[in-house]
């Protein structure tokens, strides 16, 4: 399916997808500043709970090398199971990478408490070191 | 230095270490130790014990109990001051969790030359000094989530001081400030933080900060402007402006006192007797009636002393201490000069770059120096008690101390030398820290050097000082109040219940003033009432003579000696009185433009308060009314902020909305200055529907004739686009002018500012003083303010012109001019430049000779200056000295006349 459609061509390294109470920096000011790799880009939802299977696999097909997705931690979601449900969904996703016969551990489920920056720019650079090592051993 | 405890530095922000035993900081009164009993060893575990062992004086008692005193007083005073805001309150911002994240108390000690680094700003995390830094306003203000909706007045101006502070030290630092209004409102402060904007490039955003983040230890902080965009940026520093919390034991003070508070604690008052609490001869003043600003709280502690002086003017003087000097030493000043030089350390201030050691060492090799010595804190009080007892040991005549400035510290040294019988003006400084260790910080050797200089010239000037007489005059027991608005009567009025008579100039034909136009006060009063009652007692006070469309004319004298005439339907009045207060008051600005004058439908806020007052009726047909703040204010005809109207709108909306809830009201604002607590009638007119806009200077809303009707075109930020109101009514907040002040400043000599109103003689410390004595001042001739202002500070301005009437006496300043008659010409140059009226011509013989009047004289120095035939010499400035001083400028000067004297 997703080679049928026309695509962009994404530049995009790493994908990351935040729920909007995670992430409260600008993104463009935090690659300005190098605090997150160049290439990448964050895909800021409502909620993670309302991020669908296809939409992680299309990111892998646009081009991303990772994926992580960052939700509020489980007891503190704003939506009260939107990042369990986003879990769930990153586990089913997983298993069809591996399917796929793309390692796993290109995609990551975070959990971040409520408007911290940090934990999702350590998330990006700890992703982006898995990469390189991965790149590395092939 | 035995005590073993290490505690917090409270004073320094728990920034920095002290012990147990310690000063708060070197200049505290008093200077002594004291021990914090929840840290010492001694007093929670009775084991140490070291400092009463070692101290040599025998001063620690560790037997002492606490007792309880039974004291008989007739008022009392609260002003325990200010409480900090919570530190829930400061979590939410982080603080505490992230280090970077500092308060504005820390961030002022770590600024201090004297606090924990010495003045070096850096951050606490690593102790780097940052490059970028945010000031976050109205941390625990204006702000309900933590029961704090009122603003607390100060913090938006002591951000701006503390960043021009920071950005002195570092000139290369980058800060923003968030603002949510810019609340700039005290007199002159408009202009000093515009100029501070231009000078120091900040940064300033209007917008509301939530939360800090931090990465990789810098601070994200992400932000929303008024024109929808989100903003994001990081910053190796923030400090959050902390506002003014009631203080912490604000219950236990009410509990005691009897008093009431407020809904937020403070305590509570009214706008018509803002010093006085809900018990009698209970009076508050300073930042527990309200968060506020130094001048307005030195106000109002002097207003207080007004208040209870007149409860108690029957007891006046019982129980008063007299300060006796001993004998002056005449014939040990006569002895030929002995010199004592004190070179001051002023901790780090001028140690830290002078070599204060070598300019003790050097001071000895100047001639008639015979004593020197170096100090730590010279005008701390063991160090001034040193003095006094190293001055009489060594029969010292002349003091010279190198120190920091005379303007602040010359009378306490002076104070010192009277104490052990020497003259005063056998006394001279020379400012090392100001002209060497401050201007010079980055060149210590020069810096030295130059101290070196400056000694060598004050020692010059030392050796030719003479004593000089310190007379006393009577004083008048009578005051003259000009202008008989709400000031002026409450001038006068405490004056008179202090047991003095007062007479009452008003320039119109009845009393009231700018209060006869206002209908109700700002906390909802009727202002008519409070008016009539004012009035009532003035008009039926025996101590007060009332004289209506009356003018002052002339006024000659000085403090303590007045006499004016006074025009009266056509007549004049001859008036001797010791002290004259000015309380003629300021005008509503009458605007141009805007249509004002031109449509019916435009007017004024006054204007719009009498149509208030008629009723509802007055509103029939109004369905939108539009205010436009600071018509003519900040920048248009007037310069400054009126610092009332954005209240007064408020208010007056709120008056509308009352009358009609169905009338839609548009506030055009620039910076809603609804400081105090009238930040709560600003939320409540949001909360009802009054629809506020902010506009900048460059595009401000025009008023516009529609045929029979009016409309204002105006930019809204927040649609991002223009839009056009059609209104009924138009209401224009014009800000407060000056009166007709120039006559009177010239008739006073009492200068204005470039506004156009008086001027005091310093504006945090002597509010409602005048550069000449025996003047004081308040209401809207000082600046524009409210009635609860005015108040305070008409009673303060009673309190200090008191002073001279109850003393009866005043000391004139020992500098003055003296005229030498056998040289003088006759000119009268002196006695017309002279600015404080000081200098009279007088016949003497066949001619007329200028005379000074020492009582007036302030000792500047114009005349001399200016006398053709140097007939003229000043008190402690003599020609003979300034010259000597000048000669020893050149140290081959000084070494000709040594050999001079010799031959």
């Amino acid at each position: 399916m997703a080679t049928k459609k026309s695509r962009k061509k994404a530049n995009a390294e790493i994908v990351g997808f935040c729920c909007n109470y995670t992430v409260s920096v600008e993104p463009s000011v935090l690659k300005e500043r190098g605090l997150v790799p160049e290439n990448i880009e964050f895909k800021r939802l409502p909620c993670t709970g309302r991020l669908e299977v296809p939409a992680i696999l299309d990111a892998f097909a646009e081009g991303a090398k990772a994926v992580f997705v960052a939700g509020c931690k489980i007891d503190e979601c704003h939506n009260l199971s939107g990042s369990k449900r986003a879990a769930k969904r990153v586990q089913y996703a997983r298993k069809i990478l591996e399917e796929l016969g793309l390692e796993p551990e290109r995609l990551e489920m975070v959990f971040v408490p409520r408007g911290e920056s940090e934990p999702i720019v350590e998330a990006a650079r700890e992703l982006k070191m898995r990469l390189s090592t991965m790149e590395g051993q092939s | 230095m035995y005590c073993p405890r290490p505690i917090a530095d409270v004073y320094n922000e728990r920034l920095d270490i002290t012990r147990a035993t310690h000063i708060d900081f070197p200049q505290a009164i008093p200077t002594s130790y004291y021990i914090d009993p929840k840290a010492c060893l001694r007093v929670n575990y009775q084991t140490c014990n070291l400092c009463a062992q070692t101290c040599t004086a025998g001063a620690i008692d560790f037997s002492q109990k606490p007792k309880n005193l039974k004291l008989k007083v007739g008022s009392v005073i609260l002003a325990p001051g200010f409480g900090r805001v919570s530190h829930d309150v400061l979590e939410k911002f982080g603080y505490g969790r992230y280090p970077d994240v500092v308060t504005s108390y820390e961030f002022e000690r770590l600024t201090c030359a004297s606090g924990p680094t010495e003045g070096h700003l850096i951050r606490p995390s690593d102790h780097t000094t940052p490059k970028k830094i945010a000031f976050l306003q109205c941390i625990g203000s204006r702000d309900v989530t933590c029961d704090n909706g009122y603003c607390s007045s100060v913090c938006c101006m002591y951000a701006i001081k503390e960043a021009s502070v920071a950005k002195e030290h570092e000139p290369d630092l980058d800060i923003s400030l968030f603002f949510m209004d810019v609340r700039t409102q005290g007199k002159g402060f408009d202009a000093a933080r515009k100029r501070a904007e231009e000078k120091y490039g900040f940064n300033v955003i209007r917008a509301r900060v939530p939360k800090i983040d931090q990465i990789d230890s810098q601070l994200a902080l992400t932000w929303t402007t008024d024109d929808g965009q989100s903003h994001s940026d990081l910053f190796d520093m923030v400090v959050l402006s902390v506002g003014l919390d009631a203080p912490e034991d604000a219950h236990a003070i009410a509990d005691i006192a009897g008093i009431e508070l407020n809904s937020y604690d403070f305590c509570k008052t009214s706008h018509g007797a803002p010093l006085s609490t809900t018990k009698k001869g209970v009076y508050v003043a300073g930042a527990f009636q309200g968060p506020k600003d130094i001048p307005e709280s030195v106000t109002q502690a002097s207003g207080v002393a007004a208040i209870a002086s007149e409860l108690l003017k029957e007891g006046r003087g019982t129980q008063t201490v007299t300060i006796t000097y001993p004998e002056e030493d005449k014939a040990l000043e006569e002895e030929e000069p002995r010199i004592g030089v004190f070179v001051c350390h002023c901790g780090v201030n001028i140690a830290g770059v002078v070599d204060v050691k070598a300019v003790r060492d050097y001071a000895a090799s100047l001639p008639n120096v015979a004593y020197y010595e170096d100090t730590l804190y010279s005008c701390s009080q063991d160090a001034l008690k040193a003095i006094a007892e190293k001055v009489k040991e060594n029969r010292l005549n002349r003091v010279v101390i190198a120190a920091c400035s005379p303007r602040t510290h010359e009378p306490l040294f002076q104070e010192t030398l009277r104490s052990i019988g020497l003259n005063p003006a056998l006394f001279e400084m020379a400012n090392i820290r100001d002209q060497c260790a401050w201007v010079h910080a980055q060149e210590p050797e020069e810096a030295t050097q130059k101290s070196k200089d400056l000694v060598r010239m004050a020692v010059a000037k030392a050796r030719l000082l003479e004593p000089l007489a310190q007379p006393t005059v009577d004083v008048t027991p009578k005051a003259l109040v000009l202008g008989g608005g709400a000031a002026g009567m409450t001038v006068a009025l405490s004056i008179a219940d202090q047991g003095f008579e007062t007479i009452l100039v008003e320039k119109s034909k009845e009393l009231g003033g700018n209060l006869r136009k206002l209908t109700w006060t700002v906390d909802g009063q009727d202002a008519r009432k409070i008016l009539k009652d004012l009035i009532k007692k003035v008009e039926k006070h025996p101590k007060i003579d009332i004289m209506l469309e009356a003018e002052l004319e002339s006024t000659s004298g000085y403090v303590g000696n007045f006499t004016s005439t006074v025009s009266k339907g056509g007549k004049t009045e001859m008036v001797n009185h010791g002290v004259l207060v000015i309380a003629t008051g300021g005008e509503e600005h009458k605007p141009k433009g805007y249509c004002y004058g031109e449509s019916r439908q435009v007017v004024t806020q006054l204007e719009l308060e009498q149509k208030i007052a008629k009723g509802k009726s007055a509103f029939k047909t109004t369905k939108n009314v539009v205010m436009i703040q600071c018509v003519g204010s900040r920048g248009e005809d007037l310069q400054h902020c009126s610092r009332l109207c954005c209240t007064q709108a408020v208010k007056n909306a709120l008056k509308i909305k009352e009358l009609k809830p169905e009338t839609n009201v548009y506030i055009f604002y620039r910076d809603m200055r609804t400081y105090g607590f009238a930040e709560d009638l600003y939320r409540e007119a949001r909360q009802k529907g009054v629809i506020f806009l902010r506009y900048t200077p460059d595009q401000k809303p025009e008023v516009v004739k529609q045929g029979r009707g009016i409309k204002v075109n105006a930019y809204d930020r927040l649609l991002g686009e223009d839009i056009s109101i059609p209104a009924n009514l138009v209401v224009l907040s014009t800000g407060i002018a000056p009166g007709e002040n120039e006559n009177l400043s010239k008739l006073l000599k009492v200068p204005l500012t470039q506004e156009g109103f008086f001027l005091e003689a310093h504006a945090k410390l002597r509010p409602v003083e005048v550069a000449v004595d025996g003047i004081y001042l308040c209401g809207l001739a000082h600046g524009p303010k409210g009635l609860e202002e005015a108040v305070s500070q008409a009673k303060a301005a009673a309190a200090k012109a008191a002073i001279p009437l109850v003393k009866g006496k005043v000391a004139v300043e020992p500098i003055v001019s003296h005229i030498d008659k056998a040289t003088c010409i006759g000119c009268g140059i002196c006695a017309t430049l002279c600015p404080f009226n000081a200098i009279q011509m007088v016949k003497d013989g066949k001619r007329k000779k200028a005379e000074t009047i020492t009582a007036s004289c302030k000792g500047c120095g114009i005349c001399a200056s200016h006398c053709p035939v140097l007939a003229i010499n000043m008190g402690g400035f003599t020609d003979e000295e300034i010259f000597a001083q000048i000669h020893a400028f050149s140290p081959e000067g000084c070494g000709e006349e040594l050999e001079a004297e010799k031959k």
